[in-house]
């Protein structure tokens, strides 16, 4: 009986090394230890042995019970090792090929100025004033000092739709309405489109100004100049310097034009700004007494600075793009380089 | 730190309530952290007598008490030994809340009782646990013991900020709100009467350490009388939360609170060689403290010490050894004042917190021992009678001159904006215990006095001016000038942005538009489109109005693109548009419109190309609208007649269109030269930003049951609408659906013409509990029936 047994152990082994699937594993399995297995049989016939046998017997079958089945432990993991380096051939890649992408979409460069001009003033305290495009004359030229006889008001200069109804030039219409509205002090800026009668290289009848005003007790000249340094910094980078000289707005006085070191040469003279190193930015000044008092606003007491910056030509210089027309052309080419 | 309204009575006249008071606190620089109104307890507690105490018939150490409350004669089971007949106690009835325990019916040996008679520590009166509180006589049966002891008060939890030490106490306090409300202050006056007898021929006094001990006062009473402390004594002490222990510890409680300044009193029998020296503690010197544990010293810690050993950790804790007990009859009364830096690291390295090191760690100030030392021992003399010997021992090694400090009116304009006079300057601090001394026009010079430690410079002055003239007592200016409406703001940066994602480029065209394109897009005749705002001097007829629309602008972007080679893209514009009639401006409207040409995704080797269609629109439309939080949109069909019959679609609220959308008419988009399928939406902003959208996530709790996901898939007549059905599913889940998703549509094989077939998933979850499978299976059920005689649909 025990030779018996031990070709059984040996049928066992060689059949369990030979499975490669974990279910033909398990029917070894149950084969040889399981309820109705071949090891069973065995135990079933220790009733025909004499009492002495049977002890030596019933541990001899158990042995091998624990030797099949440690058999089938280790094949266990043998296969487990085999399938998962099956599993690792099988999803195998070439790791060089493209990544799934999303369509990118883009904002158009101006927006992105917009915004980006929106983020650096409302970090200083400045709220977002929006005002319409088809303005009067008092909120264009009147309110803001400009005489009856001013050049700008010719139509070759203005777009008209009636005698004194015309798209805005300018955004400090928004800022005579502000201050129309809302109680002092007032802290502003207010980005948009303009118009103006041109067309040119260098013009466009539809432009996008940015004006800044702060109307308060003690704002000084030096506030002005303070402002405008940090704006341009911010914008173009520590190592762009702004100077104002002296100018003339109507509604403003002291007035002054900004310049800023151009940012292709850093002041060495290029041809950007045609050799002088420096890049007109906009025109700033105090506000005129005479804008203040006409809103009834005592010009003692309160003082103001504003100043208008070109939000086209800052994204032109800010993205070194050379020509104009591109930014409303819309060509996708040109557009999607902004995403 | 606790303190008292009671308390602060004594020094100053409080014209206000309590509650007002906890605000004046607060305004003063003490914020209060909690409020106790206490007696709240004891009022529950009712005076009661025992008319009968016999011995419980199961229980030898138990008494069956029959006593009466004033109203009804009740059975209590007592266990202490002092309860007999007669007597009045303190009685707890069914109910009674006290600290953490409620009493409650009771059987005790198979007798009942409803209520417990109370011990003084029980009660949290004192520490007494020696029997059951017994009242005097002439106590009123029926009363509550609050309004009997007298205990009506309220105790304030206050956070006293680190610099200011000389608020560690009462007094202290009372100092501060008298300046702050223009109130007199009245200080305990301490008169002590020695006796002729010498300290010196009983005690020496040796400071080792004057670099740590800046100061040491000793003085000693003989023959004091070692018993319970007063009625009001105690009182107080509970009102700030400290225990009444003897008439002696209590006096030194007593004065901590009131000065701030701790106090500690030895037993003379147990000092040594009758020397008290101050010094360094010995590398591992054992010190048995009050608190039952021996610490191991190190060299930075500073003990008192007699000639053999150390009885007190410095400004810690006492010594063991050293301690009042009832056998004490001759006292050494310590008021001391030690660094504060060696008082804190101490207490920190042997994790000992007392009142006493709470207070030395703050840095008091040397000259207040003095004050609280006359003042314990004025209240001894009273309470335990005794001898003060004349003199006291003293140690101040270091002593200061008071500073002087200027402050500059003009300064005090520059740093607090407001102008406050020099005559007001000199009245604030003068109310806080400064001395003026001179003063020139801008220059006002303050003698600061010893408990104002934090008083050192210009700017310190200035806190205490605006203090006292109250922080909200200055005019606010306006700043906020809500000129922009920020939500509209970021909506419509959310807008882009989103569009951006959905692979969209912003295009910008010139606001000016050609009338003819209205006419392309067979915009109605009495479309208000068609009340042009017309230029008078326009670039040229193509530029001769404001755009009214945005689209015609799209339409030729696109045709520029495509000449240039694209055929797959997306562009949006966000501008106004313009339109005007009778208005003496224009009538200036925010719109959103695009494009839509070409794939719906791009190229990838992995995927068959999808062309895009109405559907992938129509879900831009929707994620645009959800993001804007615009709930209960509709859609129904479009009568814009630039749209393909039966391909436009509009989007409305409360019957209002917000928007429009679907794939463009080719007749019309080949006006424009486009030879291929083009998708458009076009987006009224400006209405949707005048409605109520811009409100706060507001949470919602997650659910707590697991949601349970079942198919449901049936035959359908086309003729009935999508979202018809799903209603009909919605309603007929009886609230328990909580989300359904379309997963399949099909038609054709094996289905009958004009039929198809829909298959959804069912979210079915609840707040209230787990959806057990028959209550599922009911409701889908239900579901099922109802599709079945509404649609007659088929279920498969």
């Amino acid at each position: 009986m025990k030779e018996e047994l031990n070709n059984v152990i040996a049928s066992a082994k060689k059949e369990i090394n030979d499975v490669t699937s974990m279910h033909e594993l398990m029917q070894l399995k149950s084969k040889y230890t399981g309820k109705k297995s071949i090891l069973n049989s065995f135990m079933q016939k220790i009733g025909s042995l004499s009492k002495d046998e049977r002890p030596a017997f019933g541990q001899t079958v158990n042995i091998a019970k624990i030797q099949i089945t440690q058999l089938i432990t280790a094949q266990e993991e043998n296969i487990k090792e085999l399938e998962y380096s099956k599993t690792l051939r099988s999803e195998s890649i070439d790791l060089t090929m493209p990544g799934r992408k999303r369509a990118k979409g883009s904002l158009h460069p101006i927006t992105k100025i917009w915004r980006e001009i929106e983020d650096i003033f409302m970090s200083m305290g400045f709220e977002v004033a929006e005002g319409p495009d088809v303005e009067d004359e008092y909120h264009n030229f009147d309110a803001l000092n400009t005489p009856q006889d001013h050049p700008a008001r010719e139509l070759s200069d203005t777009f008209y739709l009636d005698n004194d109804v015309l798209l805005r030039t300018q955004t400090s219409t928004v800022q005579i309405r502000t201050m129309e509205n809302h109680p002092l002090p007032i802290k502003i800026i207010s980005p948009g489109s303009c118009y103006r009668n041109e067309n040119d290289a260098s013009h466009s009848p539809m432009f996008h100004q940015v004006e800044a005003l702060l109307v308060d007790k003690g704002v000084s000249f030096i506030d002005l100049r303070d402002i405008l340094n940090i704006f341009v910094k911010k914008m173009f980078g520590e190592k762009i310097e702004s100077r104002i000289r002296p100018h003339f707005f109507p509604f403003t006085e002291p007035s002054a034009e900004i310049d800023i070191v151009c940012v292709k040469c850093y002041g060495e003279g290029c041809n950007l700004c045609k050799g002088s190193g420096w890049l007109e930015m906009g025109g700033a000044g105090m506000v005129d007494p005479n804008v203040l008092e006409k809103l009834g606003i005592d010009s003692e007491k309160y003082t103001g600075y504003a100043f208008g910056l070109g939000m086209d030509r800052i994204a032109m210089l800010k993205y070194k793009i050379p020509d104009m027309r591109l930014l409303f052309e819309n060509d996708l080419r040109f557009l999607k380089q902004f995403s | 730190m606790k303190i008292s309204y009671n308390w602060l009575k004594n020094y100053i006249d409080l014209k206000v309530s309590p509650e007002v008071l906890k605000d004046r606190l607060t305004f003063a620089g003490i914020e209060v952290e909690a409020v106790e109104e206490l007696g709240k307890e004891l009022k529950q507690i009712k005076i009661a007598q025992v008319v009968k105490c016999e011995r419980h018939p199961n229980a030898e150490k138990l008494s069956l008490c029959q006593v009466n409350d004033g109203t009804e004669t009740i059975q209590v089971i007592c266990g202490a030994t002092n309860c007999k007949n007669n007597i009045k106690v303190a009685f707890a009835g069914i109910g009674t809340q006290i600290q953490d325990f409620k009493i409650k019916k009771a059987k005790l040996r198979g007798e009942l009782s409803f209520g417990m008679l109370c011990s003084e520590k029980e009660l949290g009166i004192s520490d007494n646990h020696d029997g059951i509180m017994i009242l005097p006589d002439n106590a009123q049966v029926g009363s509550d013991l609050a309004a009997y002891l007298g205990i009506k008060d309220t105790s304030y939890d206050v956070e006293i900020t680190p610099n200011r030490p000389d608020l560690l106490g009462m007094i202290g306090v009372a100092r501060d709100l008298s300046a702050l409300m223009k109130l007199p202050i009245t200080l305990p006056d301490s008169k002590i009467v020695e006796i002729n007898e010498l300290i010196e021929d009983h005690l020496s006094l040796k400071n080792e350490v004057p670099q740590l001990c800046t100061r040491y006062i000793a003085r000693m009473i003989k023959n004091v009388v070692i018993k319970e402390s007063p009625e009001w004594l105690k009182k107080h002490l509970i009102s700030v939360g400290l225990r009444p222990i003897n008439n002696i510890v209590d006096v030194t409680n007593y004065v901590m609170m009131e000065f701030g300044h701790p106090l500690h009193a030895f037993d003379y029998s147990n000092i040594q060689g009758k020397k008290i020296i101050i010094r360094k503690a010995g590398q591992n010197e054992e010190f048995p403290a009050l608190d039952e544990t021996t610490y191991k010293l190190e060299v930075d810690d500073i003990v008192i010490a007699d000639d053999k050993r150390a009885v007190a950790l410095a400004g810690i804790i006492g010594g063991e050894n050293s301690h009042i007990t009832t056998q004490t009859k001759d006292i050494v009364i310590e008021a001391a004042n030690f660094l504060y830096s060696s008082i804190r690291k101490t207490s920190g390295r042997l994790k000992i917190s007392t009142d006493s090191s709470y207070r030395f760690e703050r840095d008091i100030t040397d000259e207040v021992a003095e004050l609280a030392s006359r003042r314990a021992c004025d209240l001894i003399l009273e309470i335990a009678g005794g001898e003060l010997l004349k003199g006291k021992l003293d140690s101040f090694p270091s002593k200061k001159d008071l500073k002087i400090v200027s402050v500059r009116p003009s300064r005090v304009k520059k740093v607090l904006s407001i102008d406050i006079p020099s005559e007001k300057i000199k009245e604030y601090l003068t109310a806080l215990g400064l001395i003026f001394i001179e003063g020139s026009k801008d220059d006002l010079k303050f003698k600061i006095p010893y408990y104002r430690k934090d008083l050192t410079r210009e700017i310190d002055l200035i806190e205490e001016i605006i203090r006292l003239n109250g922080y909200n007592n200055v005019p606010t200016l306006t700043r906020s000038q809500n000129i922009m409406n920020k939500p509209v703001f970021y909506a419509r940066r959310k807008v882009e942005d989103l569009l951006i994602n959905y692979g969209f480029s912003e295009v910008i065209n010139w606001n000016f538009g050609d009338p003819n394109d209205i006419d392309k897009l067979k915009i109605n005749k009495i479309d208000e489109r068609r009340d042009f705002a017309k230029l008078k001097n326009p670039l040229g007829e193509s530029f001769s109005i404001m755009r009214s629309m945005l689209l015609p602008s799209l339409l030729k972007n696109a045709l520029y693109n495509i000449n240039h080679g694209q055929k797959n893209f997306r562009i949006f514009e966000l501008k106004k548009v313009f339109t005007r009639k009778d208005e003496k401006l224009a009538t200036e409207k925010l719109h959103l419109s695009g494009l839509l040409c070409g794939e719906l995704d791009p190229v990838y080797w992995k995927n068959d190309s999808v062309q895009l269609d109405f559907y992938d629109v129509k879900g831009i439309i929707e994620d645009i609208l959800n993001e804007l939080k615009i709930e209960n949109y509709k859609f129904q069909g479009s009568d814009e007649q630039f749209y393909q019959p039966g391909l436009g679609a509009a989007a409305t609220v409360d019957g209002k269109i917000i928007a429009s959308f679907g794939k463009m008419d080719p007749k019309i988009v080949a006006d424009y030269d486009i030879n291929l399928p083009v998708f458009a939406f076009d987006i009224d902003l400006d209405t949707i930003f005048t409605r109520d959208i811009f409100h706060d996530t507001i949470f919602t709790n997650i659910p707590k049951f697991p949601p349970v996901l079942r198919d449901i898939s049936f035959v359908i007549s086309k003729e009935f609408n999508y979202s018809d059905i799903v209603e009909t599913i919605r309603k007929s889940g009886k609230n328990s659906i909580s989300k359904i998703v379309l997963f399949d549509e099909f038609a054709g094989k094996n289905i009958k013409e004009g039929f198809h077939s829909l298959t959804f998933s069912l979210i079915l979850s609840s707040d209230t509990k787990t959806l057990t499978d028959e209550y599922i299976n009911n409701i889908l059920k239900k579901v099922n029936k109802v599709l079945k005689n509404s649609y007659n649909a088929e279920m498969r």
